[in-house]
């Protein structure tokens, strides 16, 4: 019974998510590898709102076959009990006849076995794909790296024709992901000199850090009350996308 | 022989849960202990853990990537902003993560100051590193708040830092925010760590979003430990998993002592704390409102037996702390016992089976009081309110 209702959940709510993305066609940003997926998701959002574009992104981690959708409809989870399922059920097909859209989507899509990628992307095809990081976490459900890696490949090479891949040039798995895509546009971003939008510097103070980033010549700076590394990647990818957007 | 233990006690709470446990009518609202069961999410995210096979090995020692990021994600919902790889060590329970920070930042000899009454613990670990806890004592009438003046006095060279529970076992009350910037200049002043246990952080009964933490303040990063552990906001007190978050030189120190302790946390309950920051936060809200339910219940039969307790009402936690009024109570054969809380506890022990602890376990300031427990059900806090009735009403 419960197998059921979870596959019918899971059809159900892609059925609806496509129609609502038929209808209302909004650009579509995937973040998907390893590690750091929210701190993109959190600083793309930001840079594409201050461009003045209305954005949803997932809320939480809802970035699985049926998370997904639910992020896409802005529904809640029922977790695991049947009654709380219902408003995401009648609400799926609310959202199906609503009037306003978010103008861009940004989605985390999480991998943890094969055939996960290709389960999510056929709900939601992406107009940019941002790919922050390899490594070996999730890859107990796959044979080797190789096959993990796989899933991120068919990611970029799904991206749209017209579309932008942009990847971490600082990890060789992903860069090495930029081989297989002929014909697409990929930008780079990262610390290494290769990069399109290269972090310069992430200066850590007391209240947080200084992150510098360069393009094109053309020097970026950003305060952050955040700490670490990667949310100088994020800042640097949230640029990228910002730009490919425009 | 055995100088590092001989003035380490056995915790009064477990001596109590012993005694109590020779009176098979016994009703024990003194273990800390929530009554609710680990939520399901949590055993499904572990269930599926144990079937990828993915627990049987160590993890990193300070844990978990994932669930490093997931803190991190978590914390900054709280405006704390930490660096899961470098700021943020998961531990096996918050008590190993006091171990290991109080081993990591002191000497031996140096003084820790705690207010009390405070959780017993800290007492016997500040002692087992050869260190000397200071008790200051909170002041009862003002809902048990801190004198920054008493700190003050109590300030010594050898002082290393302020150590404070907050929401406070066994008060139920909450620092204001005022008082805890007061403390932080303190610790400035007399250039302190200080280490900031939250472990009752998500037992809200105001009407306020959350609790304040000293850990919003920046500046307080390279003198501040903060804990936190999984075992009373999620109901998962036998998995033995929390985390801590402090600057990274500070983490550094303590990640030393963490691996020389237990090598990483046990690494299916670092599953399962993954599973509560994923699903469980509906579960959070749901045992908020029931210990809500509880507390108002044990307020209303405290307030029947004004004779005999007087109480300042609990705003977090699951504790209430009340005052005896000894002087009301006749407690014939139990003279001579261990002071006036041993002596009422044991008393009430054996009159009713009635299990609670005795205050002065949490301090000396915490004498002529009793720790009472909602964890519990409401059925069993009913079933022990109507003995003590019959007993003194």
């Amino acid at each position: 019974m419960k197998t059921f209702l979870k596959h019918f959940l899971k059809y159900y709510l892609k059925c609806a998510t496509k129609i609502v993305l038929a209808r209302h066609r909004p650009k579509i940003v995937a973040i998907s590898g390893s590690i750091n997926k929210s701190f993109f998701k959190d600083a793309i959002k930001l840079d594409l709102e201050k461009k003045g574009l209305t954005v949803r992104a997932n809320e939480k981690s809802f970035n699985t076959e049926i998370g997904l959708p639910l992020a896409i409809l802005n529904l809640p989870s029922g977790y695991n009990s049947y009654k709380n399922w219902w408003p995401a059920v009648t609400g799926a097909l609310v959202e199906i006849f609503r009037s306003n859209f978010p103008q861009v989507l940004i989605l985390e899509l999480g991998v943890s076995a094969p055939g996960d990628m290709k389960f999510l992307i056929s709900i939601a095809r992406p107009d940019i794909a941002v790919i922050t990081d390899i490594t070996q976490r999730y890859l107990e459900s796959f044979s080797d790296m190789d096959n993990l890696v796989n899933e991120y490949e068919l990611l970029a090479q799904k991206t749209k024709r017209e579309g932008v891949v942009i990847l971490n040039a600082d990890n060789n798995r992903v860069r090495a992901i930029s081989k297989k895509l002929k014909g697409r546009r990929v930008i780079f971003f990262g610390k290494s000199k290769e990069s399109d939008w290269q972090i310069i510097a992430a200066a850590k103070n007391e209240r947080g850090q200084r992150i510098t980033v360069e393009h094109k010549r053309e020097i970026f700076k950003y305060e952050t009350n955040r700490f670490g590394e990667h949310h100088a990647y994020a800042y640097a990818a949230s640029r990228a996308v910002g730009k490919a957007i425009e | 022989m055995f100088e590092r233990t001989q003035n380490l006690r056995l915790s009064v709470i477990k001596q109590m849960e012993l005694r109590a446990s020779k009176y098979p009518d016994v009703i024990s609202l003194a273990q800390g202990v929530p009554s609710f069961d680990t939520p399901e999410c949590i055993k499904r995210r572990v269930e599926r853990a144990l079937r990828n096979g993915v627990v049987a090995k160590y993890s990193l020692s300070p844990g978990l990537p994932e669930l490093r990021e997931l803190i991190e994600v978590s914390m900054a919902r709280e405006n704390i902003f930490y660096d899961w790889e470098k700021e943020i060590l998961v531990t096996a329970g918050s008590i190993e993560g006091i171990t290991a920070t109080i081993l990591a930042i002191t000497s031996p000899r140096d003084e820790i100051i705690i207010p009390e009454p405070t959780y017993t613990s800290y007492r016997e670990v500040i002692t087992l590193a050869g260190c000397v806890p200071i008790f200051v004592p909170l002041n009862e009438e003002k809902g048990w708040a801190f004198e920054i003046s008493k700190y003050e006095e109590a300030i010594t060279p050898k002082t290393k830092a302020i150590f404070y529970c907050n929401p406070n076992n066994p008060t139920g009350t909450v620092y204001s925010k005022e008082q805890l910037l007061e403390l932080a200049e303190l610790a400035k002043k007399h250039d302190l760590y200080l280490i900031s246990d939250e472990v009752y952080k998500d037992f809200i009964f105001e009407k306020k979003e959350r609790i304040f933490s000293l850990a919003e303040i920046p500046e307080l990063r390279k003198r501040l430990i903060r804990l936190f552990s999984f075992s009373k906001s999620y109901a998962m007190t036998g998995w033995r998993i929390g985390y801590l978050s402090a600057d990274e030189k500070v983490l550094n120190e303590i990640l030393k002592v963490h691996d020389s302790l237990v090598t990483c946390a046990p690494v299916v309950s670092q599953y399962a704390a993954m599973g509560a920051l994923e699903m469980a936060s509906a579960d959070v809200k749901e045992f908020n409102r029931q210990y809500l339910e509880r507390r108002d219940l044990i307020c209303r039969r405290l307030d029947r037996l004004n004779k005999v307790f007087s109480y300042v009402k609990p705003t977090s936690a699951y504790y209430v702390f009340p005052k005896i009024k000894t002087e009301e109570i006749n407690m014939a054969g139990e003279e001579g016992k261990k002071g006036p809380s041993w002596q009422f506890a044991l008393w009430l022990l054996d009159k009713i089976q009635v299990a609670v602890v005795p205050g002065v376990a949490f301090g000396p300031n915490g004498e002529n009081h009793i720790r009472i427990s909602f964890g519990r059900s409401k059925n069993d806090i009913n079933r022990a309110f109507d003995r003590m009735d019959k007993l003194f009403l």
